[in-house]
């Protein structure tokens, strides 16, 4: 760089030794110089440095950082704070210019995303459709690491021995399954025993722990190994009440305890309906139900339940006074297979695409079998070397006189630990080039699908005008697009945090796992539907609808909803609408036992605003909250917390937020008192604004969707990219945002203005410019 | 409770010798190493045990005698559950983290002290892709020590790690949810599974049995493994900066397979079955429960010499966890932040207590296991302890430590021994890693070697 000896000293004011030649840094002199001194070197400077920040010698024109969040708080009329003068436009609008040159037009430098390793759902997913396997070995794989809120960054993702081991184990059991298909005990033996906890506080965990249901239900998912019959065992359990007066017949407990319908279902649909009926000893009998049923390999949902109890008014009628349910469903056996199909798996026809009968392939077959595997493997057309290595693995297996198959099972455990497979490699150029079609291809399946392309976007010329529109929206259109729902929504909303939270049993003891389960549904099936329909990405702030099913309609208020199903209901916003009222966020952002508008709005802030919130400077103490009895004192608390003026910078923003949200208790249900202490739900913005309630906080967030709608495209290109945002991509970002919300904000429009920006097109060579130009 | 779960580790402790089919890696590897050998090497191993939010300071540490003195028969009510290994325990106060305190980087405790714990490196305040901390001080011995064992190392745990970004106040998860790391910048994740630790060591039983058709597979996968290496080191070639440092990666963890290949083919010996059977498939609810099927995996995993180097997690730093089986529902973490509250306290002391009665269980485990011309626990040196002493004020000073074991003949245990006052943890891992002949010069923040641990 020519001026490199040069070091600037920033402020004019206090130096003006060194100044650079360049025109941004005449311009900084002439414009931006001044304008920092007058209104913001007052606390920015070495003395006070607020907010870790001083505009001394030490900040350069280099230290974008710094610039952007300049740039950030200035146009967002964040800074100068209330209650200092306010600049004049034309000045703000210089240095707003300034800085914009300085981090230049969209995509000048459209960043560099390193390595990417498959997370465990994208490995899963990627196998999934590559072989055809419903096996998911990743569940196993040590959790992944994440940064920026996502747990796709290729700089952040790491590969240790162990995972390689785990690699190499799943490699060898894929490769089989796949081939040979699940190996299984040629008897039917018992291939599971589920069991739901005993009771809510019950840590019980594993795969083979079911949640706890009041109402006695069992519900989860199971992996079956192969086409066959399968035969279902439950055992439906109760207990008598203890310390009442037996019935003296049994016409008489009939009477006093009607009879209850269980029903099984998988995947939704009943395949078994038992009743469960009571003799003049027990309120009601034990009971096994059995069932055999023809399943497909694959995983299946399973739910056993009495459907009727979604809707008893208070989940407790079918509790004893002692804790124990009345009536339940207490484990599952699953044994089987029955009469297992003699066909081939699903993935045997993906591998051998010659089209032969199981062992009759001729030899010219292997080179195309193992062409086809290692290009969807590789996600890009296998060199002639790949191949050549390929076949002669299968040549080596035959001529030790095994199969064929064998030879190619050998092909597929080598692709999949090859680190082509493994890592999402993009080839290295100079400066700054557009990816290759198939890696804009990559590109866009494990954003939209978090795995592999098919073989129709391998194919797709993406950079003829149309195409990738189309392609984009076939892609969302997939039911393997819910994987946006499921990997970024739930990271974006910290959705993944509900399994670790539960609301305190005695304070909610109507709460149990199920009524959280269903909270965690609604925003998912709330999100799914954004997507499917492509609503406003506004809707998140307050769309007027969502869906429960009767147990959380009724945890909520809302009237005339049954049954176990879930229901898109309309919403009038007075009480719920958007995803700040859904119970899943207000549970999540609140203590066990309590309330926190602390952490409520610095959920809103974090989650659907973008500000960045600095953690408490070292020297104050942290708000003492766990101690707080009341409502009334917790705002008296906060107040005197407030009254601390560092505090205040960000408290001044998070409590008024949360205290709005303060209509709705730790476990998300609508209350108007806390204890004796009616809601406050009021506060008043940093700016001035007054917060009444939910939804006048809602119409507040709502007229100023700017930020919103900024920190979402943030999120998503995040989460698109596969790496964190740098400074230089503030310019596409705008672009981005610009443009969706001329299309109405639409989801598809954030998604198709990303997949269309430079970052997300284009990558940056080694040793290509780093954002200065 | 579920019934069935005390009668599956009944089982477990009890069974063996099943005829245990063998997996593929492991027919490749030494697995048993015969009682005779053993008696000849008779090798020492070191663990390291965590366990977060500190320990009530003033239940656990005997009474103040300055220097070096006997361990007294009555010890605090916290460590307590040590007095029956008296004679092979040796508790050390006095020593600091001090990489673990702010240092001018704000609040965030936690997360440093778990980042600090065994690196005694200030780690860098992060959570997003530049997370730097330092070596630690198991990776070090495991790297000097590599290819004496199947494993260079085992890094164990009992609770899941936290996955998203920031832990604590801007430290990424992944300072807690590790104690091991590798490189700077390599955490080594603990397995807590035990189903999966034990298929590690032992196989997962779906493996073929003809001799002749499982040295083919062996063939085979070593094809595979020298295809891999090559297509690896073709692509590293070409590409630049941060990814060439993931191809690192991808190499370097293929080559410790390959290296554990070999060396078992080198010690090639009759294997022998473990004597415990396959643990149930679940992660057992209790806490107790799952740190006992743990301690007996170490167990084995130093009985049959297939590592010498273990760290343990028994719950990441800020831990959630309730303890439900002794009447605790409330998190852990938030009863240590207690402000005085005499009653949360006394839970987090009975917290404390339960977690030292499980580590007495690992004690007496090794007490029990004939090694050599001794016990395995007189060839160990297993420090028990935590990045924190009061966890409600963050203290990183006065750390509670527990150094258990023979070493080998060069511990001489059944002292309390106090320090001085910011004497640096690392101290001690400098004395520790000299005993395991892995001498170093320094590690992380330590200014010399830690003395008193064999001599008076």
């Amino acid at each position: 760089m020519a001026v490199t000896r040069r070091y600037v000293c920033l402020l004019v004011l206090i130096s003006t030794r060194c100044l650079p030649l360049r025109a941004e840094d005449v311009e900084f002199r002439a414009k931006v110089a001044p304008f920092l001194a007058k209104n913001c070197y007052s606390c920015h400077n070495p003395k006070l440095k607020t907010a870790n920040l001083s505009f001394d010698s030490g900040v350069t024109p280099k230290d974008l950082v710094v610039w952007e969040k300049v740039l950030d708080r200035l146009s967002t009329g964040k800074m100068p704070p209330p209650g200092l003068p306010v600049p004049p436009k034309t000045e703000i609008a210089a240095v707003t210019h300034w800085i914009e040159g300085l981090l230049g037009p969209p995509g000048a430098d459209p960043g560099r995303v390193t390595a990417r390793r498959l997370n465990r759902a994208e490995y899963n997913n990627t196998v999934r459709d590559l072989l055809g396997v419903s096996l998911q070995p990743a569940d196993e794989f040590p959790l992944d690491d994440s940064g920026y809120g996502f747990d796709n960054i290729g700089d952040v993702l790491s590969l240790s021995p162990m995972l390689m081991e785990k690699y190499i184990n799943a490699a060898r059991k894929l490769s089989s399954v796949a081939v040979f298909g699940e190996q299984y005990s040629p008897k039917a033996t018992k291939l599971a025993r589920f069991l739901v906890k005993k009771n809510q506080d019950d840590t019980a965990s594993g795969p083979s722990v079911l949640p706890f249901s009041m109402r006695g239900a069992l519900y989860g998912s199971f992996n079956f190994p192969v086409d066959a019959e399968y035969e279902f065992r439950m055992r439906l359990t109760n207990y008598r009440a203890r310390g009442r007066g037996k019935p003296s017949t049994e016409e008489d407990n009939r009477k006093a305890y009607p009879p209850v319908e269980m029903i099984f279902k998988l995947d939704g649909e009943p395949i078994k309906t038992d009743v469960v009926e009571g003799n003049i000893d027990y309120r009601y009998t034990r009971a096994e139900s059995t069932v055999r049923y023809r399943v497909r390999a694959g995983r299946h949902d399973l739910r056993a339940s009495f459907p009727e109890f979604a809707d008893l008014p208070d989940p407790r009628n079918n509790m004893n006074p002692d804790g124990r349910r009345q009536v339940y469903v207490e484990y599952l056996d699953i044994v089987g297979p029955y009469n297992p199909t003699a066909d081939p798996p699903a993935s045997y026809g993906r591998i051998f695409v010659c089209g032969h009968k199981r062992g009759g392939h001729n030899p010219e077959c292997s080179r195309r079998v193992v062409e086809n595997l290692a290009r969807r493997a590789y996600r890009r057309p296998a060199t002639p070397q790949e191949v050549d290595r390929l076949t002669g693995l299968v040549a080596m297996v035959q001529k030790d006189g095994e199969s064929f198959e064998e030879g190619v099972r050998i092909a597929v455990q080598s692709v999949l630990v090859s680190p082509q497979f493994l890592f999402r490699v993009e080839h290295d150029g100079a400066g700054a080039y557009p990816v290759s079609n198939f890696e804009l291809a990559s590109r866009l399946s494990y954003f939209l699908w978090s795995s592999m392309p098919d073989d129709e976007l391998m194919r797709a010329a993406l950079r003829e005008p149309g195409v990738l529109e189309g392609q984009i929206r076939r892609l969302l259109a997939s039911p393997k697009s819910d994987a946006l729902v499921e990997n970024f929504a739930s990271q974006w909303l910290n959705l993944r945090l509900l399994d670790r939270k539960r609301p305190d049993g005695a304070q909610f003891p109507t709460v149990d796992d199920e009524l959280v389960d269903a909270m965690r549904r609604e925003t998912t099936l709330f999100t799914e539907a954004v997507v499917r329909e492509d609503r406003s990405i506004l809707d998140f702030l307050d769309g007027r609808f969502t869906f429960v099913n009767g147990i959380l309609a009724r945890h909520y208020g809302i009237p005339a909803i049954k049954g176990e199903a879930f229901q898109r209901v309309d919403l009038d916003g007075d009480q719920r609408s958007g995803v700040m009222t859904q119970g899943s966020i207000l549970t999540l952002s609140s203590y066990a036992n309590r309330t926190s508008p602390v952490i409520r709005g610095k959920w809103v802030l974090e989650n659907l605003l973008g500000t960045s919130l600095p953690p408490p400077p070292p020297d104050v103490a942290a708000l003492q909250e766990a101690n707080l009895g009341t409502e009334a004192s917790l705002r008296q608390r906060l107040e005197q917390h407030r009254a601390n003026a560092t505090c205040a910078v960000c408290h001044n923003q998070m409590d008024p937020i949360g205290f709005g949200l303060e209509n709705y208790d730790a476990a998300g249900a609508w209350r108007t008192h806390d204890g004796k202490f009616p809601i406050d739900s009021s506060g008043v913005l940093p700016d001035g604004t007054a917060v009444n309630g939910p939804k006048n906080l809602k119409e507040i967030l709502r007229g100023r969707s700017d930020g919103f709608s900024r920190n979402f495209a943030e999120k998503l290109l995040t989460y698109a990219l596969g790496r964190g945002l740098e400074p230089y991509d503030r310019a596409a970002v705008n672009q981005i945002v610009e443009n969706a919300a001329a299309k109405d904000h639409r989801f598809s429009a954030y998604v198709m203005e990303i997949v269309n920006s430079k970052p997300f097109q284009m990558r940056r060579g080694e040793g290509g410019s780093n954002g200065s130009r | 409770m579920v019934p069935g779960k005390h009668l599956a580790r009944r089982t477990l402790l009890r069974g063996l010798g099943t005829a245990l089919s063998l997996p593929l890696l492991d027919a490749m590897v030494p697995a048993f190493a015969s009682a005779a050998k053993v008696k000849a090497a008779s090798p020492c191993r070191m663990a390291f045990l965590y366990v977060p939010n500190g320990i009530v300071m003033n239940q656990w540490t005997p009474t103040k005698e300055p220097g070096v003195s006997a361990l007294p028969r009555e010890l605090p009510r916290i460590s307590q559950a040590l007095a029956p290994f008296r004679e092979n325990v040796m508790m050390l106060t006095g020593l600091t983290h001090n990489t673990g305190r702010a240092l001018g980087d704000g609040p965030g405790d936690h997360g440093r002290a778990g980042a600090s714990y065994l690196t005694g490196v200030h780690p860098k305040k992060t959570y997003g892709k530049d997370i730097h901390v330092g070596i630690s001080v198991d990776q070090v011995a495991a790297h000097a020590l590599e290819g004496k064992t199947r494993f260079a190392s085992l890094e164990l745990g009992c609770e899941e790690g936290v996955q998203g970004g920031s832990c604590d106040n801007g430290y990424s998860c992944a300072y807690s949810n590790s104690i091991s790391w590798r490189s700077e910048s390599s955490p080594m994740p603990p397995e807590i599974r035990p189903r999966a630790v034990f298929e590690r060591l032992f196989g997962s039983g779906d493996i073929e049995r003809d001799p002749a058709r499982r040295a083919r597979l062996e063939k085979y996968e070593k094809s595979i493994l020298d295809g891999v290496v090559s297509d690896a080191q073709q692509l590293q070639a070409s590409l630049g900066g941060a990814d060439k440092r993931k191809l690192d990666e991808y190499l370097f963890s293929i080559r410790d397979i390959e290296k554990r290949i070999a060396n078992a083919e080198r010690t090639n010996v009759q294997r022998k079955a473990p004597s415990m059977g396959a643990p149930p498939a679940s992660i057992p609810a209790d806490f107790s429960e799952h740190a006992r099927i743990i301690f007996d995996l170490m167990t084995l995993a130093f009985q049959s010499d297939m590592t010498r180097i273990i760290s343990g997690l028994l719950a990441i730093e800020q831990s959630p966890r309730s303890y439900a089986e002794i009447g605790i529902p409330e998190a852990h973490h938030g009863l240590t932040h207690h402000q005085g509250d005499t009653q949360k306290i006394e839970k987090v002391a009975q917290i404390n207590c339960h977690h030292v009665k499980q580590f007495a269980y690992f004690l007496e485990k090794l007490k029990a296991t004939p090694d050599g011309d001794g016990t395995l626990l007189d060839h160990c040196m297993i420090t028990y302890g935590s990045g924190l002493s009061e966890g409600n004020t963050h203290d990183h000073s006065n750390l509670p430590m527990v150094l258990a074991g023979g070493g080998c003949g060069k511990l001489r245990p059944g002292r309390h021994v106090r320090y001085a006052d910011e004497t640096p943890m690392t101290n001690l891992y400098v004395a520790l890693l000299d005993r395991m002949g892995v001498p170093v010069e320094s590690m992380g923040d330590s200014n010399g070697k830690l003395g008193y641990l064999s001599d008076i």
